[in-house]
């Protein structure tokens, strides 16, 4: 087996595949990269059984064969190489080479057998999506802020793919703010399908500047997602996600327009002040028009700012202002609506012109 | 099955290396083995396509080895990493669970019956009973077995969701039991005057009028809507007095008593009452606890008993809101992902403790306190450290904090000017009483009633 290839290109190729082989897994194959060539077609691929990393490298020139070889190891000893130096790989059993110029090392690698195979994706059932990569990074960063980490409740710990009313819709929600955002206004087909948070980052890095369009496939149990040289694939979580639009406020009686920068900056200082109590921050409406945020530490003093709005109804809810800061560094334009209710009511929170994003908080005690 | 299994992976793991066996192998499970179809549970897909091209012959040969006859193996993927079942879940997640109840509330949602006005989910049987409503059961008991000689008519009153429907109706489908032949109607108030006034434009009066004339059993529900209607109440009035002569049964439910209805006619009123007045009361803690408990089992909800006393502690206004909240409290939590009681304990809801009920302020507190154990607010305020009154000083400090969330120093100020580590000893000293001491339990429900009545 022999390539040639860039040090840049190949550089990159590595740091994106080693991420995931990390030795977690009790197989000490999966902390290796499968460097595989077959007619010209070079690929790395990593995997930690969860899901895979493919990168297909496209090189000046190769022969045939397979190798498994440490990931991490050959991804730092590259980084290291001069940028702009001409690499050479090849391997002899499980002897590799790499040379650069004056610069060569050995690396003792493995047979590839024990390397797992990958499951593959069934294209004619598959449910095919394809997108701008703009689109998907704006929504998939505005959900995944509320995705939960808890492992005891699988189905919240990844981004919920699905369809209603001929859109394609994501969601996530950790049980104590939930967000929605429309990726796309009309599909033909159907999902409902969960798909693990660690996945989704490490799709969201792979995704370089110069990729412009991403291809998602679902099928029964697996997605792949596409996007330029990279391809993952990822289980999805096995598990029934809540029906969460249920949980969308419909009688919030207390609506406010706010500056998003304005709220973002009082919240910011209130929540300087309400470490002690786990964040958590006053906001509430006064007629005829003003939104005030206040927050108390017994031992530090005290914050109160004001915002002049339009008030029709008086009231006031508790929320934790960390949940709050998130909210609004989610949202893209600068009048947001913030909604709540004088009864126990999730806040609702969007943007003034925009429906496709929705953002919603459960209020603390009082 | 489970121990074959067992030598399967055995003879599997003489065969492939240590890593890959404890990788690959060690969280399959074997899910059914009928008619020679074998299924293995997986965690995901890797595994599915892993075990499937490098190790299933290995697996196919291990289970003919050991005598399990193999006509094909499927992989299906079960994830592993699967929540602790809570007990809660368990019922939730069981279809068949899910289906009997679903089945069940198919089953009572049949609207009212046409003839009878009667809706059959209103049974005697799953009217919880408690001293709040015992008295008012027991006539309705002495009603079904002998209808139209005792208690007749059967006047029962009370506030809103306390369980009149409920009770008079249950009435109507006991005796219908008892005997189907019974000629039984259930009719609100309202529908009891449109009914009418339509007859009239129709020039069936008589008619109407021979309806009724007929029945065995007349349930009128909401009869203080009666008001203003004179012609109406005339009608009434008539049919009334030719059943009551027949000795047919009637039945009455109110939100008030007959004398409290503003226009009724005083003929009416008085006969109204003959058969005496039950009345429905606010429940007690136990009760409350009791209706609850009902209910969760009802609705396959599955709530800690701790959860449900803080429900019952905290709701003093009726039995609507109090199944109301348990449904809210069992939602937030089903998303949350906790049990009832974690998500009390996190505070994460609050009990909307005095919804629907008139604001009191602290001072009409410490005057029901004082009132009820027969004392001044004066002396209740005071210097005194006399046992009954330090213990009525007490049970205000108690309630004032309960029943209004304020602070030890406001409550301090209020009874009298005392230090707020006074106040949070009272308070302790009655929610450790309270544990063991029933009496105490009790007046307080009571001073509580007094309070919000």
């Amino acid at each position: 087996m022999k390539i040639e290839v860039t040090q840049e290109k190949l550089s990159k190729a590595l740091n994106l595949v080693s991420r995931i082989a990390t030795g977690k897994v009790t197989l000490p194959v999966l902390n290796n990269v499968l460097i595989r060539v077959d007619n010209k077609k070079v690929t790395f691929t990593t995997t930690n059984l969860d899901m895979a990393v493919v990168d297909y490298l496209p090189v000046s020139s190769s022969s045939d064969g397979v190798v498994t070889v440490p990931a991490r190891l050959l991804a730092e000893f590259v980084s290291n190489l001069p940028k702009g130096e001409n690499i050479t790989i090849s391997a002899k059993d499980t002897k590799i080479t790499i040379s650069a110029g004056k610069y060569s090392s050995t690396i003792n690698g493995t047979l590839a057998d024990d390397f797992p195979e990958l499951p593959e994706i069934n294209e004619k059932e598959a449910v095919v999506f394809k997108m701008g990569v703009d689109e998907f990074k704006t929504g998939i960063n505005q959900v995944i802020i509320a995705s939960s980490n808890d492992l005891t409740r699988p189905a919240l710990t990844g981004v919920y793919f699905n369809t209603i009313n001929n859109e394609l819709a994501v969601a996530a929600t950790d049980g104590y703010r939930l967000a929605e955002k429309i990726l796309v206004d009309k599909v033909e087909s159907e999902v409902a399908a969960i798909v693990p948070t660690n996945s989704l980052q490490e799709v969201m890095r792979s995704l370089g500047e110069d990729v412009e369009e991403i291809e998602i496939s679902f099928s029964e149990d697996l997605v792949r997602f596409r996007m330029g040289e990279v391809e993952i694939i990822s289980k999805l979580i096995d598990g029934s996600f809540p029906e969460y639009r249920k949980l969308f406020p419909a009688d919030n009686d207390i609506e406010v327009e706010l500056p998003k920068d304005e709220l973002t900056r009082v919240a910011k200082l209130a929540a300087l002040f309400s470490r002690e109590v786990g964040g958590s921050i006053i906001c509430e409406t006064k007629k005829p028009g003003s939104f005030s945020v206040k927050s108390v530490a017994n031992e530090f003093g005290e914050n109160d700012s004001e915002i002049e709005t339009e008030v029709n109804t008086e009231g006031k809810v508790n929320l934790n202002s960390r949940f709050l800061l998130d909210a609004l560094n989610a949202l893209e334009e600068n009048k947001i609506i913030f909604t709540f209710a004088s009864k126990i009511s999730p806040i609702l929170i969007k943007n003034k012109k925009s429906k496709k994003y929705t953002h919603i908080i459960m209020p603390l005690n009082s | 099955m489970y121990d074959v299994w067992k030598n399967v992976l055995a003879e599997v793991e003489q065969k492939v290396s240590k890593a890959n066996f404890s990788t690959w192998f060690s969280d399959i499970s074997l899910i059914s083995t009928e008619s020679g179809n074998i299924k293995i549970g997986v965690k995901n897909s890797f595994f599915v396509k892993q075990l499937r091209s490098r190790y299933f012959e290995d697996i196919k040969s291990a289970l003919i080895n050991n005598g399990v006859e193999v006509k094909s193996i499927d992989f299906e993927i079960q994830a592993t990493n699967k929540p602790k079942i809570k007990p809660r879940e368990v019922t939730r997640s069981d279809d068949t669970m899910r289906q009997h109840i679903t089945a069940k509330r198919a089953q009572l949602k049949d609207v009212a019956s046409q003839e009878t006005g009667l809706n059959g989910r209103y049974t005697l049987s799953n009217f919880v009973i408690g001293s709040n409503n015992d008295l008012a059961v027991s006539a309705a008991r002495s009603i079904i077995n002998a209808p139209g000689t005792s208690y007749n008519p059967f006047f029962l009153y009370g506030g809103s969701g306390l369980g009149k429907t409920h009770l008079i109706q249950a009435i109507g489908n006991e005796i219908l039991k008892n005997n189907p032949k019974a000629k039984v109607l259930y009719i609100p108030m309202p529908h009891f005057y449109a009914d009418f006034v339509d007859a009239v434009q129709n020039n069936k009066g008589k008619e109407f009028h021979k309806k009724f004339q007929k029945l065995d059993v007349l349930i009128v529900d909401d009869i203080q809507s009666i008001v203003g209607k004179e012609k109406s109440q005339e009608e009434f009035f008539t049919i009334f007095n030719d059943l009551y002569q027949l000795n047919k049964q009637i039945i009455i439910a109110s939100d008030r008593l007959p004398n409290q209805i503003k226009t009724m006619d005083e003929r009416l009123a008085s006969r109204l009452t003959w058969g005496g007045a039950f009345d429905l009361q606010l429940p007690k803690f136990e009760d409350k606890c009791a209706i609850l408990k009902s209910k969760a089992e009802f609705d396959g909800i599955e709530i800690e008993d701790e959860a449900i006393e803080y429900i019952a502690e905290n709701i003093n206004t009726n039995i609507r809101d109090l199944e109301s909240e348990l449904a809210k409290i069992n939602l937030i939590a089903d998303v949350r992902g906790l049990t009832p009681l974690e998500l009390i304990r996190s505070g994460a809801v609050s009990v909307q403790k005095t919804s629907k009920m008139h604001s009191v302020s602290a001072r009409n507190i410490i005057d029901k306190v004082a009132r009820y154990y027969q004392i001044t607010t004066k002396e209740l305020c005071g210097q005194s450290r006399v046992s009954n009154i330090n213990n009525a000083r007490q049970v205000a400090m108690f309630l004032l904090s309960k029943e209004l969330g304020l602070s030890t120093n406001k409550i301090g100020a209020e009874v009298g000017g005392r230090d707020h580590s006074t106040v949070m000893h009272g308070i302790e000293k009655i929610e450790n009483n309270l544990k063991l001491n029933f009496t105490l339990r009790d007046q307080i429900e009571e001073i509580k009633e007094k309070i919000y009545g």
